[in-house]
């Protein structure tokens, strides 16, 4: 039996709590926040007996085998760091930290310690995202993929914590490098991280405030981005983040060099885009019918699913971690790779400090090359030449 | 202020009344109401990203008065001692609303409450703290069908079991409240208001029932509805605060002439627009709930436990209301009848549809 504590008591928490409900073997031994009303609260709606707000006294009292660090992203570090010193895994919420450094040194101090560590990179374990990884292993792209597009919206407007964060000065979101963005956008850049080879992909990164957001009065948070990343000669992808576009994708599509794949995270559906064409006109009738009947598949395979008593909103939660809880059982890799969380880590590192160029460029601020905090310099040339062409895009228009 | 009511109460009128959701859909009534009766020093506390301009237009509209606006964040120890600084009584209205979540609805109602009392109790002057809850607090789970419901009646023991985030958060917030009355003697008393509707407020209570897919069910049949118009419910608050020799007390805040659920969808269609509903007897709505409940729990919450026996009995039950206490021991009237309230609700939300 594993015995699991879970750091920080918010909203994510409760996922982590219901997902743990349903997985066998282990259970939930302590839960702690720096605010106790919050630990208590948690403790009492999931039957677990301890609440602390004192992240050294819960590892002391209840000895977990594993930690879930849930509390905001500015303190993953230093928890989950105190964790793996004191001999627990540990699985991390997204963002996995603030940067690629600090994403390398827990990685370090987890292996130092022989534990585990991963992220919550949950989407990548849904139904559909397995079932994609499935196709794409058994080569149905036809070999490496050669682009990807990864579409991951949100919606600024109905959102409680938006509309916190917008009417906040001083929200903790806005504390972190990447703002807003940093908070969500890793599930979407991870999707593209699992398929890259290369260690240092090429980034251009391009955001702004939408108008919508400026009508309101925000100029800080960046709610549009637009990220092109590619590997030398080898696969290139697209990333989108945007509150404005309808409908607020959460999408992802690989194209191989003979056929490619459409994975719609919201309807869990799974298109396979042949890359054969039909002769004449049959190209314009028969791939309608096979998108259909494509179409017809997922509605019956997600209703199956449900009718199994497996289709939770958090059902790649729930994998994750069981696929995280197997490998520390049996000490075997994590689900997710260190490769993966780290070069995640490094394209958002490196996107961030793009837009803050680019940022400091529009504002007419000058910056010294050495001011660059993340990437070097070809990649800051790159960002400042990348502002410039929209820019000049604009004024042109 | 008649010189009578003056006598009896709690406060002076320069005494100094904190106010915490200001702007909202009753904080700014009770503003006014406050304003009406004569009280002259108040300070609205409001989030940063409220909507402050009835607020002006109140402190503009009464030179004589001191109107102060205050930003901040009840989770924050330090706005709350700004916020309670010298204050006489604290009418706290502020809470979370249509959260889905618990924690944020604990963490917006219970925290900040906590954070507000510890605050207050540093005042030397607080003669009140005033907390605005909800009928969502009561489980009237024992109680017969058609009984009525008031402040005797018992409060959920198990909010966590009725998938209903804002009661979870209600009954902790009243426990709170309740614990730091009994543990540091705070004088307080808890406002448990029906529904309160008027403009400001254009929704249907899901009391009458609930969308489904475009189609309107209509759960409540013959039930009375526990309206309470927005002003009357303000008035009533207001009492709660300045009347003496009710320390510890509970009031339950509903109308005259409470109109069926029938009746006020009736009404509503009448005078707002037509729309498709299916009116869905107790006996099958029970039964539709307590077959939700059954297979949230054995497919565990595949489909969350939003709707379950528990809230069948609070939302749906045929139960009559009592405004009696709040009326005797407040003094309490409802000025704005049901008729005259309706009219002006009405009228709210025929402005809202032919804006949508």
């Amino acid at each position: 039996m594993l015995r699991v504590a879970i750091v920080g008591c918010g909203k994510i928490a409760d996922s982590h709590g219901s997902q743990l409900r349903r997985i066998s073997g282990c259970k939930i031994v302590g839960a702690c926040d720096t605010e106790p009303l919050m630990a208590q609260q948690f403790c009492q709606r999931f039957a677990v007996e301890g609440y602390f707000s004192d992240l050294a006294t819960l590892i002391r009292d209840t000895r977990p085998d594993v930690v879930h660090v849930t509390t905001p992203p500015k303190s993953h570090f230093e928890i989950a760091k105190f964790c793996l010193e004191h001999k627990c895994h540990v699985y991390v919420e997204k963002p996995f930290t603030l940067n690629e450094q600090e994403a390398q040194r827990l990685i370090a101090i987890a292996n130092e310690n022989k534990l585990k560590i991963t992220a919550g990179h949950d989407d990548q374990f849904s139904h559909v995202a397995r079932r994609m990884r499935t196709l794409v292993q058994n080569g149905f792209l036809g070999g490496a993929p050669v682009h990807m597009e990864s579409y991951y919206c949100y919606e600024i407007g109905r959102s409680g914590y938006a509309g916190a964060l917008l009417g906040d000065d001083s929200h903790w979101v806005r504390r972190l490098p990447g703002k807003l963005l940093h908070n969500i956008i890793s599930h979407g850049i991870a999707r593209i991280a699992e398929f890259l080879t290369s260690a240092s992909p090429h980034v251009i990164a391009y955001g702004f405030t939408s108008p919508m957001l400026k009508r309101i009065g925000e100029k800080e948070i960046v709610d549009e981005l637009r990220v092109i990343i590619s590997e030398e000669e080898r696969s290139t992808a697209y990333f989108t983040f945007s509150s404005q576009i309808r409908p607020l994708l959460h999408q992802f599509r690989v194209y191989g060099p003979n056929n490619g794949l459409i994975l719609d995270q919201d309807q869990e559906t799974l298109v396979k885009i042949r890359g054969d064409r039909f002769k004449s006109y049959a190209e314009k009738f028969l791939p309608p019918l096979i998108f259909a009947k494509q179409y017809l598949g997922n509605a019956k395979t997600n209703l199956r699913t449900f009718l199994k008593n497996d289709f939770h909103m958090k059902s790649g939660m729930k994998y994750l971690i069981e696929s995280f809880y197997h490998s520390i059982r049996e000490d075997t890799p994590p689900p997710i790779p260190y490769r993966e969380i780290l070069l995640t880590a490094r394209i958002m590192d490196v996107i961030f400090a793009q837009l803050n160029t680019q940022q400091q460029i529009e504002a007419g601020i000058p910056m010294p090359i050495s001011a660059a905090s993340v990437g070097d310099a070809a990649q800051l040339t790159s960002a400042c030449a990348n502002a410039a062409f929209f820019t000049n895009s604009r004024l042109q228009n | 202020m008649e010189h009578t009511e003056l006598k009896s109460s709690l406060i002076q009128p320069d005494d100094l009344i904190l106010i915490t959701g200001a702007s909202g859909f009753i904080g700014s009534r009770l503003v006014q109401t406050l304003l009406d009766r004569g009280f002259r020093n108040l300070r609205c506390f409001v989030r940063a990203s409220s909507k402050v301009a009835r607020l002006k237009d109140l402190a503009g509209s009464n030179s004589g008065a001191r109107i102060e606006l205050l930003r901040g964040n009840l989770l924050s120890r330090l706005d709350c001692e700004h916020a309670t600084t010298d204050v006489a009584v604290v009418y706290h209205l502020a809470a979370a609303r249509g959260e889905k979540s618990v924690p944020d609805a604990f963490m917006n109602s219970v925290v900040t409450t906590r954070n507000l009392i510890e605050a207050a109790l540093l005042q030397k002057n607080l003669r009140r703290f005033v907390n605005v809850s909800s009928f969502a607090v009561y489980t009237n789970r024992q109680k017969r069908r058609g009984k009525i419901l008031d402040e005797a009646c018992p409060i959920e023991n198990e909010p966590q079991a009725t998938g209903d985030a804002y009661c979870f958060a209600k009954v902790k917030q009243e426990e709170i409240v309740a614990e730091y009355g009994k543990k540091y003697g705070m004088p307080y008393v808890i406002v448990r208001p029906g529904y309160v509707y008027g403009p400001g407020n254009v929704g249907i209570s899901g009391r009458v029932g609930i969308d489904l897919f475009g189609l309107f069910l209509h759960l409540g049949g013959s039930n009375p509805i526990p309206f309470t118009y927005v002003d009357n419910c303000a008035a009533a608050i207001a009492l709660a605060g300045l009347k003496n020799g009710v320390d510890g007390e509970i009031f339950n805040v509903v109308d005259d002439d409470l109109p069926s659920s029938r009746e006020f969808l009736r009404l509503f269609k009448k005078n707002v627009g037509p729309f498709a509903s299916l009116y869905v007897p107790h006996i099958l709505s029970y039964a539709l709930c307590y077959l939700w409940e059954r297979y949230s729990a054995w497919s565990e919450e595949q489909l969350a436990p939003v709707y379950n026996r528990k809230k069948w009995h609070a939302y749906w039950k045929q139960t009559r209301y009592s405004n009696e206490k709040v009326k005797a021991s407040l003094g309490w009237t409802p000025t704005v009848s049901m008729a005259a309230g309706l009219g002006k609700y009405f009228q709210a939300c025929r402005g809202t549809e032919s804006n949508a």
